[in-house]
C-alpha cells in the first residue's frame, strides 16, 4: 500500500505542476522553457524554512508567495522581448536559478538541502493534502477558463495585436498570467520538497522544465483534463512499466516528437476528434 | 597576461559556438524555427569523427564523413520533421525539435554507452607558441582559423553567388521567390545540409579538443547557440559570428570573476537576458 | 471663429519618420463630431501609416494627436482604444476559436476586463452577448451569431470587424479600407450600411480607395500624397482640385469618381 501511496502523490504534485504551466502557456499562449525554476523555488524556500523551525503547512504560502513575485519579475522582463525570444529568455532563467543555486553553499550547493523535517502528517495524509491541493488547482483552472480572464487570455493566446486593438492591458494579463502560475509552480514545489525529504540543484534544470512542458504538450495545449491526464500518465509511466525506467527520456523525446508531428493539440484533441467523428458517424446513419 | 589567455581561451570557445550556431541561424533565418535538434549533429559529428579516425587513421576521412553524414541527417530533419509542420504555431516546431534532439541523445547513450568514446592516437595536440608566450595546441588554432575561412566563403557565397542571392530571397518573400523559379524545397536543403555540416564539423574538432566524445556532450551548444542567435540578432550570420566570440570571451573572463556567484552556464544566459533588457532586438540585429 | 464646431480628433503637424523615409510630412487635420470624414489618396500616401500614428502603432516623429483635448502621445495601443478610438482592421483578423456573436461580445466586454483582477471575478456574459446581438444587427450578419467566422464569406467578416468596433462604443471609430476586396454590390451595400451607423451618430473616419463609395457617403475629405495633404473639404470640390487629379494620374479610381450618381444607381447588378 505504501508504495502505491507514494506513488499517487508523486502523480499529484506532477499534475499540480503541470497545470501551472497549462495556465502560462495553455490558456495565455507565453513558451515558458524554464518553468522547473518556479518549482524550486517553492521547493529550497519550503525546505529552508521547514529546517529552521516553520511548521510545513505555513511554509506552503510562503513559497507560493515568493515564487510569483519572482515570477512576475521575469514575466516583466519577458514583456520586452518579441515572441520568438520569450522562449529562449525563459530558458536563460531556467539556467541562472541552476547557476546560482548550485554556487551557494547556503543553499546546499551541488548537493543540495536534505534530511528535510517531517511535515506531521502521515504517508496517507499527506497524500489527501496533495490530491486535495491538485484538485483545487484544477478547478480554479477550470474557473479561470470560464470567466472573463479565461476570454482575454484566449485572445491574447490566439492574436495579441488584435486584443490591444479591443482595448485590452495585454501585457497586464501576461504578467497576471505568470504570477498565478508560477504561485502554483511554487505551491507544487513546496509538497515536491516534503514528499522527497531530500531535493538538489538538478532536479529543476533545463531537464525537468522540457519534461513539463511535455505533460502539457502531450496532455493538449489548453485542456485541463487533458494536462491532468498528460501529466498523470506521464509521471507514473516509469512505474508502471519499470522497464521504461532506463528509456524514460527516450520515450519522453520520440512521444513530444510524434505527438508534435502527427497531433500537435495533444491527447485532448485526439480524444476530440474520435468524438467528433462517432458523432459524424452517427448522425449519418439517422 | 591573464587577460591575453582568458580572450584567447574566449575566441576558441566562441569559434566553436559560432560553428554551431551558423547552423541555427540559417535555419531561424529560413523558416523562423528554433532548432533545437541541431545540435545532435554536432554530437553525430563528434561520434563519426571519433570511430572513422580510429578505424581508418585518417583525420580527414573522418571530417569528410562526419560532415556528410551530418549534412544528411540534417535534410533528413528538415523532410521528416519541419516540412510537414511549416503551417503550424511555432511552439509545435520547437517542442518537436526538443523531442527530436532528447531522443538522439539518448540513443547516443544507449547506443555507444554513456561513458563516451575517445580518439585512440588524437592528431593535432602539440603546443604551438605564439606571441606574449601564449600556448595554443594546433587544434585549438586550427579551429579558428576554420570558423574564419567558412565564415568568410559562406558570407561570400550568399551576397554573390545565385544561391545565395536565392537562399535570401526564400528567406523575405517565399512565394515571390517561388514565382522567379527559384525551388523552395531545394533551397531549404541546402541550407539545412550547409548548417547540418559545419555542426558536424565542430562536433569533430570538440571531440578533438577534449578527447572525448559522449552523449551529452551537445547539450551546452545547444543552449548556448539559441543563446547565441538571439544575442546575435536572430538570422543574422554576421550577427551571429560575432555574438558567439562575444559570448565566449564573457564566459571565460566570467567564470574566473564572477565564478563563486553563478556557474558557466548561469554566466552565459545572464548575460543573455542582461543583454536583452538593454537591447531586446539583440546586440547586433540588422534592424 | 464664430461657428466653431467641436473637435473630436485633432491631428496637429504629425511627421513620421522610418530610418530616412519621411512616411507623413507634417499633416495637420480635424474630425468633427458626428461627421464622416475620408481619408483617401493614391497608393503610397500615407495614409495607412496615418491611421497607424493615430491608433498609436506607429509612434509619430512630431506633432499632436488629441482626442477631445487630451493629447494621445506616448500612449500604447490599448489605452488610447480605452479613450474612444476604435479601429476596424484593414486584415481581418476574427477570433477563429469562437463564434461570430463571442467575437463581438469580448469586445462588448470592455468594462470588465480593464484590469484581471476585475475579470477574473465575472463570468456571466448574458450583458455582452445582448450588446453583441444589437451590434450584429446593425451591421446585419445577426443571422451569423452563432457560426464559427473561420467559413465565412469577406463581407461578412469586414461587417463582423466592424461590429467589434462598434461595440467598444466609440467616440471616433477607423474604418481601414473596410470596402477591399468585395465586388461592386457588396461594397456599395458595405458603404450603405457605413452611412447608416454615421447617421445614427457614430463618428467614422474612413481610409478608402473605392472613390466611387467614398464621394457618395463621405461629407468631407481629406487627401494625401507622398506623405503631405494637398486638400480637403466637400467632396465634389475636392475632386475637381487640379491638384488632386494630378495626384492619381492614370487611375481607373478618376473615371468611377467622375460619374459617381452612375455607380450608385446602375450598381445593383448581380
Amino acid at each position: 500500500m505504501e508504495y502505491e501511496i507514494s506513488l499517487l502523490t508523486s502523480m499529484a504534485i506532477s499534475v499540480l505542476f503541470a497545470l501551472s504551466l497549462n495556465l502560462i502557456t495553455g490558456f495565455c499562449g507565453q513558451i515558458s522553457l524554464g518553468h522547473a525554476a518556479f518549482l524550486g523555488i517553492g521547493a529550497y524556500l519550503s525546505a529552508l524554512l521547514s529546517k529552521a523551525g516553520l511548521p510545513f503547512l505555513a511554509t506552503l504560502p510562503l513559497g507560493m508567495l515568493l515564487a510569483g513575485v519572482i515570477g512576475v519579475v521575469v514575466g516583466l522582463a519577458s514583456l520586452r522581448v518579441r515572441a520568438d525570444f520569450l522562449a529562449i529568455t525563459t530558458m536563460g532563467v531556467g539556467f541562472l536559478f541552476v547557476g546560482i543555486v548550485r554556487q551557494q553553499e547556503w543553499l546546499g550547493g551541488e548537493l543540495g538541502v536534505s534530511a528535510i523535517p517531517d511535515s506531521g502528517l502521515s504517508k496517507t495524509g499527506f497524500m489527501l493534502l496533495s490530491l486535495g491541493l491538485c484538485l483545487v488547482t484544477a478547478a480554479l483552472c477550470i474557473y479561470i477558463r470560464k470567466s472573463w480572464m479565461g476570454r482575454v487570455f484566449n485572445g491574447v493566446a490566439e492574436d495579441e495585436d488584435t486584443m490591444r486593438v479591443l482595448g485590452i492591458d495585454v501585457p497586464r494579463y501576461k504578467l497576471a498570467a505568470f504570477a498565478i502560475g508560477t504561485a502554483l509552480a511554487g505551491l507544487a514545489g513546496g509538497l515536491y520538497a516534503q514528499h522527497l525529504k531530500f531535493i538538489g540543484p538538478d532536479s529543476f534544470g533545463f531537464v525537468e522544465s522540457v519534461t513539463v512542458l511535455s505533460m502539457v504538450v502531450v496532455g493538449g495545449i489548453g485542456s485541463v483534463v487533458g494536462v491532468a491526464f498528460g501529466a498523470a500518465v506521464l509521471s507514473a509511466l516509469p512505474a508502471w512499466f519499470q522497464f521504461i525506467g532506463d528509456y524514460k527520456l527516450l520515450v519522453y523525446g520520440g512521444l513530444l516528437f510524434l505527438m508534435m508531428r502527427f497531433s500537435p493539440g495533444g491527447m485532448a484533441s485526439i480524444v476530440t476528434r474520435v468524438v467528433n467523428s462517432r458523432n459524424k458517424a452517427q448522425g449519418d446513419r439517422t | 597576461m591573464l587577460f591575453l589567455e582568458l580572450t584567447a581561451q574566449g575566441l576558441v570557445q566562441g569559434s566553436i559556438y559560432a560553428l554551431v550556431a551558423l547552423g541555427l541561424t540559417l535555419v531561424y533565418g529560413l523558416l523562423r524555427i528554433l532548432h533545437v535538434a541541431h545540435a545532435a549533429l554536432f554530437t553525430l559529428g563528434g561520434y563519426l569523427g571519433v570511430i572513422v579516425t580510429n578505424a581508418t587513421g585518417s583525420l580527414a576521412l573522418g571530417f569528410a564523413i562526419a560532415m556528410v553524414a551530418a549534412g544528411l541527417t540534417g535534410i533528413a530533419m528538415y523532410r521528416l520533421c519541419y516540412e510537414p509542420i511549416l503551417k503550424q504555431p511555432p511552439f509545435v516546431a520547437l517542442i518537436a525539435s526538443i523531442g527530436l534532439y532528447i531522443a538522439f541523445e539518448e540513443l547516443f547513450r544507449i547506443i555507444f554507452g554513456a561513458s563516451g568514446l575517445s580518439y585512440q592516437a588524437p592528431p593535432l595536440q602539440e603546443q604551438v607558441v605564439l606571441f606574449g608566450g601564449l600556448q595554443f595546441k594546433q587544434a585549438e588554432l586550427m579551429v579558428m582559423a576554420g570558423t574564419a575561412v567558412i565564415i568568410g566563403v559562406l558570407g561570400y557565397l550568399q551576397n554573390k553567388t545565385r544561391i545565395g542571392v536565392a537562399c535570401q530571397a526564400t528567406v523575405s518573400d517565399p512565394q515571390m521567390a517561388e514565382s522567379f523559379g527559384i525551388k523552395l524545397r531545394q533551397v531549404r536543403d541546402i541550407n539545412f545540409f550547409v548548417g547540418s555540416a559545419l555542426a558536424g564539423f565542430a562536433g569533430v574538432w570538440v571531440a578533438l579538443l577534449n578527447n572525448l566524445v559522449e552523449p551529452t556532450m551537445g547539450s551546452v551548444p545547444s543552449y548556448k547557440g539559441l543563446a547565441i542567435i538571439v544575442l546575435g540578432g536572430m538570422g543574422s550570420v554576421r550577427g551571429t559570428l560575432l555574438a558567439a566570440l562575444v559570448l565566449g570571451v564573457v564566459e571565460s573572463f566570467g567564470t574566473i570573476y564572477l565564478g563563486k556567484l553563478l556557474d558557466r552556464n548561469a554566466i552565459a544566459f545572464a548575460f543573455l537576458i542582461a543583454v536583452l533588457m538593454v537591447r531586446p532586438q539583440g546586440l547586433f540585429a540588422r534592424r | 471663429m464664430t461657428m466653431t464646431q467641436q473637435t473630436l480628433l485633432r491631428v496637429a503637424g504629425v511627421t513620421v519618420r522610418f530610418g530616412g523615409l519621411t512616411a507623413i510630412d507634417n499633416v495637420s487635420f480635424d474630425v468633427h463630431p458626428g461627421e464622416l470624414l475620408g481619408l483617401i489618396g493614391p497608393n503610397g500616401a500615407g495614409k495607412t501609416t496615418m491611421l497607424r500614428a493615430i491608433t498609436g502603432v506607429v509612434r509619430a516623429t512630431h506633432g499632436d494627436v488629441t482626442l477631445e483635448g487630451d493629447t494621445l502621445n506616448g500612449l500604447p495601443i490599448h489605452k488610447r482604444i480605452q479613450k474612444g478610438l476604435s479601429l476596424s482592421q484593414q486584415l481581418v483578423k476574427p477570433f477563429r476559436e469562437i463564434s461570430v456573436l463571442d467575437n463581438v461580445a469580448l469586445a462588448a466586454g470592455a468594462s470588465r476586463t480593464r484590469s484581471p483582477l476585475k475579470a477574473l471575478l465575472h463570468v456571466s456574459q448574458k450583458e455582452e452577448a445582448i450588446i453583441g446581438r444589437e451590434m450584429l444587427e446593425r451591421v446585419g450578419i445577426a443571422a451569423y451569431a452563432d457560426q464559427k467566422p473561420g467559413i465565412q464569406p469577406l463581407g461578412i467578416l469586414k461587417r463582423l470587424e466592424m461590429a467589434r468596433a462598434l461595440a467598444l462604443k466609440p467616440k471616433l471609430l477607423l474604418l481601414d479600407e473596410p470596402l477591399a476586396g468585395l465586388n461592386s454590390k457588396e461594397a456599395n451595400a458595405l458603404a450603405s450600411t457605413i452611412a447608416d451607423i454615421n447617421r445614427q451618430g457614430v463618428t467614422i473616419v474612413l481610409i478608402e480607395h473605392n472613390l466611387g463609395e467614398v464621394m457618395r457617403i463621405c461629407q468631407r475629405l481629406v487627401v494625401l500624397d507622398n506623405g503631405r495633404k494637398i486638400a480637403s473639404g466637400e467632396p465634389r470640390a475636392v475632386m475637381n482640385d487640379p491638384a488632386v487629379r494630378a495626384a492619381y494620374l492614370g487611375g481607373d479610381t478618376i473615371a468611377e469618381a467622375q460619374q459617381p450618381t452612375l455607380v450608385a444607381a446602375g450598381g445593383k447588378h448581380a
